[in-house]
């Protein structure tokens, strides 16, 4: 059933548009929030243990870059995430809010606690110097800041668990009945919480570390305390979110294992797992030569081996969620709901009785297909099943992937989408003659010299 | 009976009541008053921003220090406001969700992209506004541009409620939809722009309210600047709410009488009239407190807090009155679609057992087929080749005719030579298929003739 008006993202296509807010919330959020609010309430425990002003002064200096990183822009992407999958994937939010309704809700209330802890704590900072009675109370309101904000990650990560192993959670399919403790304890839940908490803190670390450089260009010897610190930091994160990660990537199904290295790189590449490992290697590399001497050799060590820890940390974090989202395919919530929508359970319906006929938005004329109205058909049920991964034109073309090819040959390859050689495409859904539709419209896109032409023809010849 | 173009479809998953019966009527309390919160935040945040720019550029003007102290001092309440109402918008957006899905999934999906505005835009406005505020001393020589940055931020700002309107207006009226409706239809329309003005204005009136208070704090702080400061705030607090207030009793029958018929019969038909009745006679009385003390600096702190009370029931009652209008105009569209849901889910329920119970017959179960192509059917190499004709893939009779070994095969599906097929599109390399399958796949593409 498909209920949703469409929405095309034309050249970019829906995948990049969402990773574009997601892959900004991840950075910012469990940098700057998360993992930030971790490393300045271990570096204000510090100051306050050894009254050293001058950490203290730095990690407000700190604590300013991440209040407007994570209110401007964690917080506002956070609430884009849900807002694209709004507007991209709306029967899969839709579920996902049925099911985690009051996770969601508590998570919301932590989240008010960290936010206004936050506010509260950046603007009574300066009102209690180090020193006097009120900086306990300073302190205080960062660990509780701290406690909030990993608070929050705890909840989101069971949802995103469960996208990918949502494990027992439905009892019946029809009526549908969700099993709401079984999709919150899901498989991955604790496992990816780890994974996510560890390298949060290094991140942040890594940050904290860039940060520093430019603070401190006047002051080399709290240059070398605080790169120490936060390098120490740095280092002992990385060995537990390598074991967390072992132990998540256990818990994927064997499917999604089996698309791990296609994800990691492109299909072109398929066939060179080891490339893969190389880029890991690489980022790794990065992250490590960077951290170790800004460790060791803090006075001297330039800025462009924070950058470069930096961009490396990027890369890994940008390519773990690639991957991640990539190894989901085809479904958006596993074994549930495929990529496009479609409720697994409904394919064997929609194939006998016809996707369009269902389409609320797709106007009546078109919900029936006929050689009169076949191109326009097809391109509904191509907006319909296809777009959330391709574009005409841009990202991921089908433009491109069908070119050269006969309609028939494209009315063969779709009929097997999801077949092992491309198990990452959901099956195309619909009667035969939905599938001759599309069929039809893709080879006028690839074929035809004036696809629009042909199109337009159509239309307004049915509009009549 | 009014006729609805568009039914969509609902989430086939059950309300998450917990099966307590109490619990819908209190996701609808809940959404009146989370969206109260978030509106008022909301308010504060476009007026205080706004009277900060105006008394920034009047304090450089005039140049008066106290003008510019006001400017800055609402600052932070900005701050606080943006932070908030963004965060309390979630809440409202979680409800929404669940009980309005797919209208509202609807709606925002017809005003897309530009619904995420509400989103990048409001980052853009976010910065922009940090930067105003923390660079308030560092550019104290430089006001206009400093009054430049904080002019783009407020304006985005106030750019941000044209996709929260056309996208809240087009869910309520979904007698309105076509097949092609988008943002500026839903932007342009009368309606939606009655409400726009009723609630700018609106925000106007309730950051008058705030002034009314924060200049109440600042009157008695021991800052003699920050004293006179707070006089200013008090007096414009009063004209902020004055003025706007009077010209909404005109503006809000406009929006009244601008929604759908059966929506407008719906609301006077249960009763919700009284609200507004309400409401009005709460904003007079707040006039009338205002007016009466209207010349007097020293606005006593009982006057400000009966003023923030009744207005806070006003406010309550305005919004549950709205509400009482959303959903008698959605109940028609919300249980046919519940209907249109549960029908769809039986049959699909008999379809799914009917497949159940009728087991496929894939090519690898019938007799007498060579091993060779049910491994390739099985390894999703006949979704791209066929014996005997061209698909995606040439031909495996073409193939053939090449007369590869079997290892050469293994190899080609490995790392494919698409060089040796001009014309055709690269083979995508398929490195996981067993090379013992391979091989016996070659046994069978060489046996083909
Ligand atoms: C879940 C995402 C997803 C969906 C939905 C999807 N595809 Fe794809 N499709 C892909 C990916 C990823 C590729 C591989 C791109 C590459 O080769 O890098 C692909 C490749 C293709 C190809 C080329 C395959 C080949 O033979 O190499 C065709 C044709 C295609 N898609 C058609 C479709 C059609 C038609 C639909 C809608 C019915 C569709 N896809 C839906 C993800 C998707
Ligand atoms: C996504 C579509 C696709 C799939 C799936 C596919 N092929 Fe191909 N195949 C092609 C195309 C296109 C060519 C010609 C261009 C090329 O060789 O790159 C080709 C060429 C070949 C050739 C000739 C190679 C040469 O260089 O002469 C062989 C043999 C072959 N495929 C075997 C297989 C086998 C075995 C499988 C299953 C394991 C398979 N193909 C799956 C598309 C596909």
């Amino acid at each position: 059933m498909f209920d949703y008006p469409i929405f095309e993202m034309p050249f970019i296509g829906h995948r990049l548009l969402f990773a574009f807010d997601a892959i900004l919330h991840v950075f910012i959020s469990h940098g700057a929030a998360v993992g930030g609010s971790i490393i300045l309430a271990l570096t204000q425990w510090l100051a306050i243990k050894n009254n050293d002003h001058k950490l203290d002064a730095l990690s407000y200096k700190i604590l300013f870059t991440f209040f407007i990183l994570a209110t401007a822009v964690g917080a506002l992407t956070g609430i884009g995430i849900w807002i694209h999958i709004n507007i991209i994937n709306p029967a899969a939010i839709g579920a996902l809010l049925r099911v985690f309704f009051w996770k969601w809700f508590i998570e919301w209330i932590v989240f008010n606690a960290e936010m206004i802890l936050l506010l509260w704590l950046f603007l009574i900072w300066k009102k209690h110097p180090l020193g006097t009675q009120g900086k306990k109370k300073v302190f205080n309101l960062v660990l509780s800041y701290a406690v909030a904000s990993w608070l929050t990650m705890a909840i989101i990560t069971a949802i995103l668990g469960f996208m990918m192993t949502p494990g027992n959670w439905l009892k019946s399919y029809f009526p549908a009945e969700p099993d709401y403790m079984a999709a919150l304890f899901n498989p991955s839940w604790i496992p990816s919480l780890g994974f996510r908490t560890f390298w949060s803190i290094a991140w942040a670390a890594a940050m904290a570390m860039l940060l520093t450089w430019f603070f401190t260009k006047k002051d080399l010897e709290l240059r070398q305390k605080a790169m120490r610190l936060f390098g120490t930091v740095l280092l002992v994160c990385i060995p537990f979110f390598v074991l967390f990660g072992a132990w998540y990537y256990a818990q994927f199904p064997q499917a999604a294992k089996d698309l791990f290295w296609m994800g990691a790189i492109t299909r072109r590449l398929a066939a060179h797992p080891e490339y893969a490992t190389y880029l890991i290697v690489a980022l790794s590399s990065m992250v490590l030569i960077g951290a170790v001497s800004l460790y060791t050799k803090p006075k001297h060590a330039p800025v462009f081996l924070a950058v470069m820890m930096l961009i490396g940390s990027m890369g890994l974090i940008g390519e773990f969620e690639r991957v991640r989202e990539f190894v989901r395919k085809p479904y958006i919530i596993y074994d549930y709901m495929y990529a496009n929508g479609v409720r697994v359970a409904d394919v064997p319906y929609l194939n006998k009785t016809g996707y369009l006929k269902h389409a609320a938005f797709v106007p009546p004329e078109f919900r029936e297909v006929n050689e009169q109205n076949k191109l326009v058909a097809g391109k509904y049920l191509y907006q319909m099943q296809c777009r959330y991964c391709h574009t005409t034109n841009g990202i991921n073309s089908v433009k491109a992937r069908t070119a050269g090819l006969s309609e028939e040959a494209i009315y063969i390859r779709i009929g097997s989408l999801n077949s092992p050689a491309t198990p990452f495409m959901p099956p195309f859904t619909g009667t035969d003659a939905e599938r001759k539709a599309l069929a039809a419209y893709l080879a006028s896109l690839a074929t035809h010299d004036k696809p629009a032409l042909a199109y337009q023809k159509q239309l307004d010849e049915v509009k009549k | 009976m009014t006729d609805f173009r568009i039914i969509p479809g609902d989430i086939p998953l059950p309300l998450p009541t917990m099966g307590l019966e109490f619990m819908e009527p209190f996701f609808h309390g809940l959404l009146i008053v989370a969206w109260v919160v978030h509106i008022l935040f909301i308010n504060v945040l476009l007026g205080a921003s706004l009277a900060s720019v105006y008394f920034n550029s009047k304090g450089h003007k005039e140049k008066n220090p106290i003008y510019d102290r006001v400017a800055y001092l609402l600052t932070t309440p900005v701050t606080i406001s943006e932070n908030m109402g963004a965060l309390w918008g979630v809440a409202p957006l979680l409800l929404v969700s669940i009980l309005l899905t797919p209208l509202f999934y609807s709606s925002s999906i017809m005003i897309s992209p530009h619904w995420l505005h509400i989103i990048y835009g409001n980052v853009v406005a976010f910065l922009l506004s940090y930067l105003y505020k923390y660079t308030w001393h560092t550019l104290e020589h430089r006001k206009t541009l400093h009054i430049f940055i904080g002019t783009v931020g407020v304006a985005l700002f106030y750019t941000l409620p044209w996709a929260f309107m056309a996208n809240v207006q087009l869910a309520m009226t979904p007698s309105t939809w076509t097949y092609t409706t988008h943002f500026w239809d839903a932007l342009l329309r009368a309606d939606t722009f009655f409400r726009l003005v009723h609630f700018y204005l609106a925000t106007f009136a309730v950051t008058g309210v705030f002034m009314l208070v924060y200049g109440m704090y600042k009157r008695k702080s021991d800052n003699a600047e920050d004293r006179e400061a707070g006089v200013v705030l008090t007096r414009t607090g009063k004209t902020w709410f004055i003025i706007p207030t009077v010209l909404n009793f005109f503006v809000g029958p406009l929006v009244l009488f601008s929604f759908p018929d059966y929506g407008i019969e719906a609301f006077f038909e249960n009763g919700y009239f009284w609200g507004i009745l309400l409401t009005v006679a709460l904003a007079l009385f707040s006039l009338y407190l205002l007016l009466k003390d209207f010349f007097n600096d020293d606005l006593p702190a009982k006057r400000v807090w009966t003023v923030v009370a009744v207005m806070v029931v006003a406010i309550l009652s305005m919004a549950s009155l709205r509400h009482g209008m959303r959903m008698g105009l959605v109940k028609p569209v919300l249980d046919a679609s519940h209907a249109k849901t549960e029908r769809f889910q039986r049959e699909s329920l008999a379809a799914f057992e009917e497949a159940k119970n009728t087991p496929a017959t894939p090519v690898a179960t019938q007799a007498n087929v060579h091993a060779g192509q049910s491994l390739a059917e099985k390894h999703g190499c006949l979704a791209c080749h066929n014996a005997d004709i061209k698909v995606v893939g040439p031909a495996y009779k073409d193939v053939a005719a090449k007369a590869y070994t079997a290892d050469q095969i293994v190899e080609l599906v490995k790392t494919p030579k698409p060089e040796n097929w001009p014309g055709y599109m690269p083979m995508p390399p398929m490195p996981q298929v067993p090379a013992e399958d391979v091989k016996q796949i070659a046994e069978w593409i060489n046996g083909l003739k």
